[in-house]
């Protein structure tokens, strides 16, 4: 039960951690992501870097939609800027250390959130949505066409190198999986990290209130951009990752279903939250599975029920969708701070 | 400049239908606020319903063959009178297609009607006064709910449907070049154009058009004045839904069935942004300008380029003229 | 301090401001009253840089401000309250409050992300100063870690007003900061405002309608009317001008006042 306030020190109350719940939540996290990719099987380590890749694209997408309060429904092409990076690299030099990869897959990606930014220091909401969903349309439709078929494979796709630290290929999911997860424990701290100090609080602060953020002097044109750059430099990060995980990437896996999966994911978790990202993706990627398990139990793996399979996922992905924005707007994270409210007041009040 | 008229008069054809899906957006969008991502869909739905009721309902076996079939004897005669491909043999044609197709076009327009009521009621009725942001995200759910849908519905390999018009080339000559349209296109265009008229007249000037813009106006408002809302939500959803069946009805024949289809509908998102969301006329001039400028890219840059055309224009566009060609600038008040 | 000169601005035939000339000098409270829809609000939103005057000059210390944009003018240290609440409604009031020490701090992009070292000091410098330069002196730590979102109508505008002082501004803009409260509330305001200039001897600008209280406050008041300039001076001067007696109560009123003047 966690009840008084007891801190003598402000940095205390300023820590990420500031209760025993949280640290010792944080540290069991820890532990688990160790110790999963020993008793994992490969295809669950398949589904946990998948997640935790997705996580990190999540991430991204919280800090423009959910901290800025900018709208894209775009970011599956900072995905495949990311992706296509880290293949040009390793097709032009090939064994760059990953690391270097990785940076300037970001970085990439960054510059390229400036540009598809610019819209958003005229328009909001709606038109913002419209006009990442062109965006992302176009940076697919230059990836599909012949002019960059050399680094990108044009509409065949292309297959992806693995990484390589000092001479070891990372070939194993297990390999890949300790190569993904420290990176996105990484980027999750450094995000949180940014929501609690002056940057972040002047995102919340145009996503709160523009005007007013304005007056407090933040400047409206530099730190709507700089959030376009942040989050497209996650799902940068998250693209080269894919790049490393999977052998082989298609421009149609990061068309208009990449973008909104990644919504979905930030809707179901709950936005502009340190957790929710995670909550949501896991969720949103665990349920295919579960759907899969449920159709084979009940279908006993009949071939002509698979053909269901996907157009069942989809429904089951819409009514996510309509269900969580209908009873639960604020995402699983709004569920998990009742549970620990409750927990808290436990004998006293609900 | 031969080459250059015919694909004008393409693109003009190809932009009213743009203005037909259009304007189930922009009637939604006045009335409830909600900008309806998956309009495309709907409209997936209504091709699909016409494909249903005017090809496989016929097809049937308790159907009484005429519905597929319509021959009466003075048809057969006109008929055999009329050379292969030639305007009387299409002529003939399309008078025997034309009870399905009627059916179809009822088929559709009930059926589209009925699922945009419960898209209403079910999804966003219950939204109502929620952010933009929520409005927007469960009109894109609604699009995965469609699609799949859709798959689960319709497994059979879409065939051709019966086209709206009697279906016969037309050559003439304009500026001593010759030129070559479809009738069915051009009857697509007229019913498009007459449709978008029709719409617009009675949103200016019947009662319940009035309400509709009293709405769009100020919801609350437009409530105390003794507007009955929600019925104004669900004629908008109404309108929406039957001018989509349509639409769908004329996209089918055009280019065939798929459950792809409904992707279309975000590249008409990008015509109404362009146009200016509240203003139909804008909207029609932009229909128009992108159904040119897509035929011009399908000539000079090839297929591709040309499904990018509205999303290039669109960023352009909003880049420059944040709220569209006509569109109405919203003054935030401080 | 500040100096507004034959401001005017317009939108499109209606001149929301004509020919409005002032200075607020250093340090004291300047009032500006008028009817509704008198162009009060647009005097603060072209001080404040929301809006470019079609004509005339914003002088802050000499220097001409007319053309800088809004942020910029927090780095002078222009702050201000809102009408309508401006509050950032998804934050705490901590949080609110330490958003007023933006322009102080400097830690960016990197420095924020990594935290541990400069932006960890400043931080808790930051927080040390907000609560006792403002938590401690309007009486809201009680509430700092709520959200202002649940807070009742009075204490949000409080939290407003710290926010707007965490900025350690040199002129402070309050528009309407008593309007809607009650008599208890109002008097817990007005207090706050005398302290305020008391102790960092601010320059502040005020817009109210509740005149007791611009009375009392106000070492100089600046009459509206139409976007229109008609009075300035000291509340006693200002009180007994017939522009401003006809502006607030009609012509018969005026005829009145100076026939028991006469």
């Amino acid at each position: 039960m966690i009840t008084g306030n007891y801190k003598t020190r402000y940095q205390d109350d300023e820590s990420i951690w500031n209760n025993w719940a949280k640290r010792w939540g944080f540290a069991l996290s820890i532990v688990f992501l160790v110790v999963f990719p020993f008793v994992a099987d490969n295809y669950m380590l398949l589904l946990a870097g998948q997640i935790a890749i997705f996580i990190i694209a999540v991430a991204g997408l919280n800090v423009l939609v959910g901290y800025t309060g900018l709208m894209s429904l775009g970011h599956g092409a900072f995905f495949a800027i990311g992706a296509y990076t880290a293949v040009a690299i390793h097709h032009e030099w090939p064994g760059t250390f990953p690391l270097i990869t990785l940076v300037v897959s970001i970085l990439v990606a960054a510059a390229f959130g400036v540009l598809f930014g610019l819209p958003a220091l005229r328009v909001k909401g709606l038109y913002l949505a419209v006009a990442t969903l062109s965006a992302n349309f176009i940076v697919l439709f230059f990836i599909r066409e012949h002019w960059f078929e050399e680094w990108t494979g044009g509409v065949r796709g292309t297959e992806t190198p693995n990484a390589v630290f000092f001479g070891v290929e990372l070939v194993s999911q297990q390999a890949k999986y300790f190569m993904i997860a420290p990176i996105m424990v990484i980027m999750l701290l450094f995000a949180q990290n940014l929501f609690r100090t002056r940057f972040g609080r002047a995102l919340i602060a145009i996503r709160d209130k523009d005007y007013s953020a304005e007056i407090m002097g933040i400047s409206l044109y530099s730190y709507k951009l700089k959030s376009f750059a942040i989050s497209a430099g996650y799902c940068g990060a998250a693209g080269c990752l894919w790049a490393y995980f999977f052998p082989a990437i298609l421009p149609e896996d990061f068309g208009l279903n990449m973008s909104i999966t990644l919504l979905v994911c930030l809707v179901a978790g709950g936005m502009g939250r340190t957790l929710g990202p995670i909550f949501g993706t896991m969720l949103i990627l665990l349920v295919p599975e579960m759907l899969k398990v449920i159709v084979s139990m009940v279908t006993d793996g009949d071939a002509m029920a698979q053909r269901y399979f996907s157009p069942m996922r989809d429904i089951v992905f819409g009514l996510m969708i309509i269900g969580f924005l209908i009873f639960e707007p604020m995402g699983l994270v709004n569920i998990w701070d009742r549970f620990w409210r409750f927990l808290s007041r436990w004998p006293f009040a609900k | 400049m031969g080459q250059f008229i015919q694909y004008l008069i393409n693109g003009l054809i190809s932009g009213s239908i743009l203005a037909l899906i259009a304007i189930g957006i922009v009637a939604v969008f006045k009335s409830t606020k909600v900008v309806n991502f998956a309009h495309g869909h709907l409209i997936m739905f209504g091709a699909y319903f016409y494909f249903t009721f005017a090809v496989m309902l016929p097809e049937a076996a308790f159907m009484p063959s005429w519905v597929a079939k319509w021959e009466p004897q003075w048809l057969l005669d006109y008929r055999g009178d009329a050379m292969m491909f030639s305007k009387e043999a299409a002529i003939a044609t399309w008078v025997s297609n034309l009870p399905r197709i009627l059916l179809g076009l009822v088929g559709a327009l009930a059926a589209n009607a009925v699922l945009a009521l419960l898209i209403e009621r079910l999804v966003m009725r219950p939204l109502l006064g929620q952010s933009i942001f929520a409005m927007i995200l469960s009109t894109v759910g609604l699009i995965w709910v469609l699609e799949g849908a859709a798959g689960l519905i319709w497994t059979a390999e879409a065939e051709q449907v019966p086209t709206l018009g009697p279906n016969f080339p037309i050559r003439f000559e304009l500026f001593g070049t010759n030129l070559f349209l479809f009738s069915a296109s051009l009857v697509n265009f007229v019913i498009a154009l007459l449709l978008f008229a029709g719409l617009m007249l009675v949103l200016r000037y019947t009662r319940s058009g009035i309400a509709i813009r009293a709405t769009a106006e100020d919801q609350s408002t437009a409530y105390g004045m003794g507007i009955n809302v929600p019925r104004v939500f669900s004629t908008a959803w109404l309108i929406a839904s039957m001018t989509g069946a349509i639409a769908g009805a004329i996209l089918a024949s055009r280019t065939g069935l798929s459950p792809a289809m409904g992707l279309f509908g975000l590249s008409v998102l990008a015509v109404v942004l362009m146009g200016g969301l509240d203003s139909f006329l804008g909207v029609l001039i932009a229909s128009m300008l992108i159904g040119v400028l897509e035929a011009m890219a399908q000539w000079k840059l090839g297929g591709s380029v040309a499904e990018i055309v509205p999303y290039v224009a669109v960023l352009v566009v909003i880049l420059i003229r944040p709220h569209g060609f006509l569109g109405q600038k919203e003054i935030e008040r401080i | 301090m500040l100096t507004v000169k034959d401001a005017e601005l317009s939108f499109g035939g209606i001149k929301a401001l004509d020919q409005v000339s002032f200075e607020a000098r250093s340090g004291e409270i300047t009032a500006i009253i008028g009817p509704n829809g008198a162009g009060k609000t647009s005097l603060f939103n072209i001080i404040s840089g929301f809006y470019r005057p079609q004509r005339g000059q914003i002088l802050f210390d000499n220097t001409d401000i007319t053309r800088m944009r809004a942020d910029k003018r927090a780095n002078l240290g222009i702050a201000r309250t809102f009408q309508n609440l401006a509050l950032f409604r998804g934050m705490t009031v901590l949080d609110n409050i330490k958003l007023g020490g933006h322009i102080r701090l400097r830690s960016g992009f990197w420095t924020s992300g990594w935290f541990y070292g400069s932006a960890q000091r400043e931080e808790l410098a930051l927080r040390a100063q907000i609560e006792r330069d403002v938590i401690d002196f309007l009486e809201l730590d009680h509430i700092r870690n709520a959200p202002v979102a649940i807070l009742p109508y009075g204490l949000q505008k409080r939290v407003e007003l710290g926010r707007a002082l965490a900025m350690q501004p040199n002129v402070l803009l309050l528009d309407e900061p008593v309007a809607g409260m009650n008599r208890e509330e109002t008097e817990d305001m007005a207090r706050f405002i005398l302290d305020i200039q008391e102790r960092w001897g601010t320059t502040i600008l005020l817009v109210e309608h509740d005149m007791g209280m611009v009375m009392d406050l106000a070492n100089q008041v600046v009459v509206l009317n139409f976007g229109r300039q008609i009075a300035s001076g000291s509340a006693d001067s200002v009180q007994h001008n017939p522009a401003v007696i006809e502006a607030y109560l009609g012509t018969k009123a005026t005829q009145e006042a100076s026939l028991q003047a006469s």
